[in-house]
């Protein structure tokens, strides 16, 4: 009978046990991740025109120095699209920021998450480089530090100056809408999309302005007016990804000679 | 004492064999740590095909690990003790598969001092997360399943005969145990298939049959790979003691298990295209014509379910033990050429995202540290099981019918050496 008494005790202890692991575990992956759709009071998205694209690649090499990434890897990468009135056109990719992000509901330990403005983060300390966002994502928007960058970026200082520190080896990388740019333009009283310094370096980089990035909250921003103006489209919005990036489609009038 | 001792260091096939597996694994260890100096680049993964062979091979110990839950739910959940004999031996199979997909994990996350943050920062959307700690935790259990049979080490009986004692009592256990392996290797075993099928992005992949698929064929192929194991080892050595009539038995059951494969297989694959969404037809193309043809026909569907299914639904040559011998080898294989096929296929078909531009493809071939490192694995499994064979009495069927003497069962003859 006391036996009895004494498994029934140490099942109990044994659940508490349980339970406060689990809670541990809970309150210790409450930090700033979030696997939800975010509701922030920003709302960041960008416009790219395809009628202004001239697939001059400055965004490439802007991003790459600002983000000092690995000329091996794009986070930006122009694509060659169809013709339009007899002239190549071109689809710029970042990573689509997208509302209900692939990589983020897949990675196993939420090193994808989402901000409440909607960029879509990578935590580099977190990463266990499992590499399941890279499988999962759409767009081919995320690479892979196969081995470690080393030594000088050949985009700096000519287009730029890094402003984030380098991946480690061993984790996906990707675009970032350069939040370093638009958190430290916020706290300066600056207005991402409209000043140069408080936007995604390939907006500021873009010759011809092709490139548009503002607030989706905001009915009177750029990018809400570009939307509303203008016939528009996502890539691949088949499977309801929900991207941050929306395309302009080149039309022949609007192309300059 | 001293003619015992003079016998171990004459050179015997088991000596032969060990020191061929030592020579794999000494490789193996060689490109483990190149692989964790360098990094993954001296690998041929790429952006587009990020997961190869180690992931094939993670996928397949898995697979064929399954034995252990399957039999073991048969034996102390469905009340068919007399194939206990044989769950004892899955049991220890399992434990190899598991840690054999362990190390395999550990070569092929970029990040292999993070492992552990699957088990501390937990989303719970992810199949992978869902995995890991499913994995985990089986795991766990499988160690607690295999006490009773690593107390059968000599040296641990004469030396700490009290450990071994309740060691040897988990056994009393096994019920409980088989119930909650059940259930986690329903859960993992179904969600490694989900883990591809609810990528969206890769329409070949994106299917809810996947999960039914990866448990069914996990099921088929970690009984035979069970099976074949238990064979081999009572035709090679003295201390492998087998009742056939069990193993033809459970072997009659795969056959017919493989008929419901073979159909779900079959039909799953070729009717893939009939939802007309772009990337499937290619995927199509890809296991049928493409570089893949070889592997799904000959691979999976010929060798891998039809002549297994034949040999061991047809009385004779389930009852000649070579055939039944090579069928169940092959129906092992065919499992691996699925888990191949599907992870690869998906990876290869590449699918545009700019509008209107046509699906094209890519390939993959493991590179010469992939295949050694992945070798040395397989190596690593082989010699446990050797080991356990010969020093455990993993495979002992005689051990347990003395324990469980009420088991009404017609013993045969042990099986001996040839």
């Amino acid at each position: 009978m006391s036996n009895q008494k004494n498994n029934r005790r140490d099942f109990l202890k044994l659940t508490a046990v349980g339970v406060a692991v689990v809670a541990g575990t809970r309150a210790i992956q409450g930090t700033g991740a979030s696997s939800n759709t975010p509701k922030g009071k920003h709302q960041w998205a960008m416009v790219i025109d395809q009628s202004k694209c001239t697939g001059c690649n400055y965004c490439t090499l802007a991003c790459q120095a600002n983000n000092d990434v690995n000329p091996e890897i794009q986070w930006n990468k122009v694509v060659e699209d169809g013709m339009v009135g007899g002239k190549q056109i071109y689809v710029p990719r970042p990573c689509m920021h997208c509302e209900k992000a692939p990589c983020v509901e897949v990675c196993p330990v939420k090193a994808s998450y989402y901000r409440d403005d909607g960029i879509v983060m990578m935590d580099y300390d977190r990463c266990i480089g499992c590499r399941y966002c890279q499988v999962a994502c759409p767009y081919e928007a995320r690479s892979f530090n196969w081995e470690k960058f080393e030594g000088n970026n050949p985009a700096v200082p000519e287009w730029g100056t890094p402003s984030v520190e380098r991946r480690p080896r061993g984790v996906p990388e990707k675009c970032s809408f350069c939040y370093q740019n638009i958190d430290r333009g916020l706290a300066l009283g600056l207005t991402p999309g409209v000043d140069r310094e408080a936007s995604p370096a390939c907006v500021a980089a873009c010759p011809t302005s092709a490139r548009m990035f503002g607030d989706l909250n905001d009915p009177e921003s750029n990018v809400s007016k570009a939307l509303q103006n203008n016939p528009h489209y996502r890539l691949r919005e088949n499977l309801g990804t929900g991207p941050r990036v929306y395309y302009l489609p080149a039309i022949a009038e609007k192309m300059e000679a | 004492m001293l003619k015992n001792l003079r016998s171990r260091f004459v050179i015997t096939p088991w000596v032969i064999w060990l020191g061929f597996l030592g020579v794999i694994l000494l490789a193996g260890l060689v490109s483990g740590i190149l692989v964790f100096w360098k990094g993954l680049s001296i690998t041929n993964l790429t952006d587009l095909v990020p997961w190869g062979l180690w992931i094939t091979i993670d996928l397949s110990s898995i697979a064929l690990a399954a034995g252990a839950f399957s039999l073991c739910a048969g034996v102390y959940l469905f009340g068919l003790k007399r194939y206990q004999p044989i769950a004892r031996t899955a049991t220890f199979v399992g434990l190899i598969g598991y840690t054999m997909a362990m190390l395999a994990l550990i070569l092929d996350i970029g990040r292999p001092d993070r492992f552990w943050h699957a088990m501390i920062y937990w989303n719970t959307h992810s199949l992978l997360w869902e995995v890991t700690m499913c994995v985990i935790l089986y795991l766990t259990v499988l160690v607690l399943e295999s006490m009773p049979i690593i107390a059968n080490l000599e040296w641990l009986q004469k030396r700490f005969p009290k450990i071994a004692a309740k060691m040897s009592h988990v056994h009393h256990y096994a019920p409980f145990l088989a119930i909650i392996g059940l259930g986690l290797s329903s859960l993992h075993q179904s969600s490694l298939g989900a883990t591809y099928g609810v990528i969206k992005a890769r329409p070949f992949w994106f299917k809810p049959e996947m999960s039914v698929l990866f448990m069914l064929s996990a099921i088929v192929g970690g009984i035979s790979l069970t099976l074949f194991a238990t064979m081999l080892a009572s035709r090679l050595t003295r201390k492998a003691k087998v009742n056939d009539a069990l193993i033809e038995r459970v072997a009659q059951f795969v056959g017919y298990l493989l008929i419901g494969y073979f159909y779900f297989r079959a039909w799953d694959a070729l009717a893939t295209s009939y939802t007309y969404d772009p990337g499937r037809t290619e995927g199509l193309h890809l296991i049928t014509k493409g570089p893949l043809a070889f592997n799904f026909w000959v691979g999976e569907m010929l060798l891998g379910m039809l002549i297994p299914m034949i040999l061991l639904l047809y009385k004779p040559t389930r009852q000649n033990r070579f055939w039944r011998m090579v069928a169940l080898f092959l129906v092992a294989a065919g499992v691996v050429a699925f888990r191949w096929d599907t992870n690869i296929s998906g990876l290869l078909i590449l699918m545009p995202y700019v509008p209107g531009q046509a699906i094209t493809y890519t390939s993959y071939l493991p590179s010469l540290i992939e295949i050694l490192a992945g070798a040395a694995i397989i190596a690593y499994g082989l010699t446990a099981f050797s080991l356990g064979v010969k020093y455990l009495r993993v495979v002992d069927h005689s051990l347990i019918e003395e324990e469980h003497a009420t088991v009404n069962v017609k013993a045969t003859e042990p099986v001996r050496a040839v």
